[in-house]
C-alpha cells in the first residue's frame, strides 16, 4: 500500500515534469502532447470516486500553474475523474473478477487498454480544447487540435506505458 | 438529521465533484492577469526552478538563428550609429557655441533576462523570464528583443516574472505605421504565431504591403518607433470606418531566447499626469 502509495507520487512528480517539457511542442501550430493524464489512466480503478476527483483536481492545478492556465486544466482532470469509471466498464464489463486492478497493457492486454486510454485521451482534449475556444471562437482551428492532439497524446502515452513495462521485467 | 446526514453522505461524490467545478470555474473566469496571485503563476519558486533547469539545457538549440538574427540587428545599428553620429557632427558645426546637445538623452533602461519558458499554443499565451522584483523587474514594464515588441510584464515573483505575450487576446498594443500619424491598436486573432491583427485603422488612408508598423509611444511602457511588424494584406469591415490590416510580426516567438525589459524613468511622471477619478470628483467638489 505504502509502496503503492510512494509510486504513485513519484509518478505525479514525472508525469507534470515531463508535461512542463510536452507543452512546449507544438507540432504544426495544432498539435499539443498532452500525457499527464496517463497518471489518471494509471490510478488503481477501485479508488473512490471523491479521492479520484480530489487528485485530479490537484494534478491539474499543478498544470494550470506551469502552463499559466488558470482553472483549464483543473477543470477537465475534475471531469474526466468522473468519466474513468464509466470509460472502463465500457470496456471491462466484468469488473469484479479483477479487483484492485492498476491500468496498464500487462493488466488489461493491449486491445482493452488501448481502447480505454485513448477513449480518454479523447475525452479530455475534446474537454480542454472545448474550454479554451470559450475565449477563441475558432470552430476549425478548434477541431484540427482535438484531433491532432488527441492522436499524438495516445501515441505518446502507449510509448510511456510500454517503458514502463520493461522497466518492471528488468526489475524481476 | 441522520437521513440528512445519511442523504450527504450518499451522495458526497456530488457535493465534491460541484465543490472542484466551481473553484476550477472560478479560477477560470476571474481573469484579470494583473490581480493573480504569484503562487499560481509560472512566476512562482518552485515552477522557475524547474523551467530553469530546462531552459538550461534547450537554450542552446536555437543558437545559429539567434546569432544570424543578432548579427543582422548589429550591422543595422552600426549603420545607423554611423549616420547619427554624421547628423549629430553636422549639427554641432551649425548650433552657436553657447548651445550645447545634451550628451544623455534616455529616457528608457533594460535589464537583460532570458525566458525560461514560452507557450504558443493557447488563446493566452504567457512567457516567463528568469528576472523578478530583485533584479528590479515591476509590473507592466515592456518586454522587447533584438527583433521587437514581445509582451509585457505583469506578475513578479523574486526571481522570475510573468509576462503577458504578444499572443494573447487580452493584450492590446497601441501601434502606428511607420513615417505617418495614423494609428491603431494590435491584437492577436489566435491563429497563427507569426500573424496578428491591427485593427481600428482610419479607412481614409492608404496602406501598402510591407509597410512598418511601430509602436505608438502613446503609453511609457513601450518608446516611440519600435518596429512590430510589417503589413501582409488588409481586410475590410462591413459597415464601419475602419480596417483591419494582417501583420506580420517581426518577432518569432517560436524561438525566443534572450529578452530585454524596458524601465522607463518617465513612466511614473506620465502616471501621475493622468488624473484619478475620485481626486477628479473631490476636486471639483472644492
Amino acid at each position: 500500500m505504502t509502496r503503492n502509495v510512494l509510486q504513485f507520487a513519484g509518478l505525479f512528480v514525472i508525469m507534470v515534469l515531463a508535461q512542463a517539457i510536452c507543452s512546449k511542442i507544438c507540432l504544426f501550430n495544432i498539435a499539443v502532447p498532452i500525457i499527464f493524464i496517463y497518471f489518471m489512466v494509471r490510478l488503481p480503478i477501485n479508488i473512490g470516486v471523491n479521492w479520484m476527483m480530489t487528485i485530479g483536481f490537484f494534478l491539474g492545478l499543478t498544470i494550470d500553474i506551469f502552463n499559466n492556465t488558470q482553472g483549464m486544466n483543473a477543470l477537465s482532470c475534475v471531469i474526466l475523474a468522473t468519466l474513468r469509471r464509466p470509460v472502463f466498464r465500457l470496456y471491462m464489463p466484468r469488473e469484479d473478477d479483477i479487483a484492485d486492478i492498476i491500468p496498464s497493457i500487462d493488466t488489461l492486454g493491449l486491445g482493452v487498454f488501448f481502447r480505454y486510454m485513448s477513449t480518454l485521451t479523447v475525452i479530455y482534449c475534446t474537454l480542454l480544447f472545448s474550454i479554451q475556444a470559450f475565449t477563441l471562437m475558432n470552430l476549425s482551428l478548434t477541431i484540427q487540435r482535438i484531433i491532432a492532439s488527441s492522436i499524438l497524446s495516445t501515441i505518446l502515452i502507449l510509448g510511456f506505458d510500454s517503458l514502463a513495462i520493461t522497466h518492471r521485467e528488468k526489475r524481476l | 438529521m441522520k437521513e440528512l446526514l445519511n442523504f450527504l453522505i450518499k451522495h458526497s461524490h456530488w457535493l465534491v465533484f460541484i465543490f472542484y467545478v466551481f473553484t476550477s470555474c472560478y479560477l477560470l473566469f476571474h481573469n484579470n492577469p494583473y490581480q493573480q496571485h504569484v503562487y499560481l503563476t509560472s512566476a512562482n519558486a518552485v515552477s522557475s526552478s524547474v523551467y530553469n533547469g530546462i531552459s538550461n539545457v534547450t537554450s542552446y538549440f536555437n543558437l545559429r538563428d539567434i546569432n544570424e538574427d543578432l548579427q543582422e540587428r548589429n550591422a543595422l545599428l552600426e549603420m545607423e550609429v554611423i549616420n547619427l553620429r554624421n547628423q549629430v557632427n553636422d549639427l554641432r558645426l551649425l548650433t552657436a557655441d553657447s548651445t550645447s546637445i545634451p550628451e544623455n538623452m534616455s529616457q528608457y533602461e533594460f535589464i537583460v533576462a532570458r525566458v525560461i519558458s514560452n507557450s504558443i499554443s493557447s488563446a493566452h499565451n504567457y512567457i516567463t523570464i528568469n528576472r523578478g522584483k530583485k533584479d528590479g523587474i515591476r509590473p507592466e514594464m515592456g518586454i522587447v528583443n533584438q527583433n521587437g515588441i514581445v509582451g509585457t510584464v505583469d506578475v513578479v515573483g523574486e526571481h522570475a516574472s510573468r509576462v503577458i505575450s504578444l499572443l494573447n487576446n487580452n493584450f492590446r498594443l497601441s501601434c502606428k505605421v511607420k513615417g505617418s500619424d495614423s494609428f491603431g491598436s494590435l491584437v492577436w486573432d489566435g491563429k497563427s504565431p507569426y500573424y496578428a491583427m491591427l485593427e481600428e485603422m482610419p479607412r481614409h488612408v492608404k496602406y501598402h504591403r510591407g509597410d512598418t508598423i511601430v509602436t505608438s509611444g502613446y503609453s511609457a511602457v513601450f518608446p516611440e518607433g519600435i518596429i512590430v511588424g510589417t503589413i501582409e494584406s488588409d481586410k475590410k469591415e462591413v459597415a464601419d470606418n475602419f480596417i483591419s490590416l494582417r501583420i506580420k510580426l517581426t518577432t518569432d516567438f517560436t524561438q525566443l531566447s534572450t529578452v530585454r525589459a524596458i524601465k522607463s524613468d518617465i513612466k511614473a511622471e506620465l502616471d501621475a499626469l493622468i488624473p484619478d477619478k475620485e481626486t477628479d470628483k473631490e476636486g471639483l467638489k472644492r
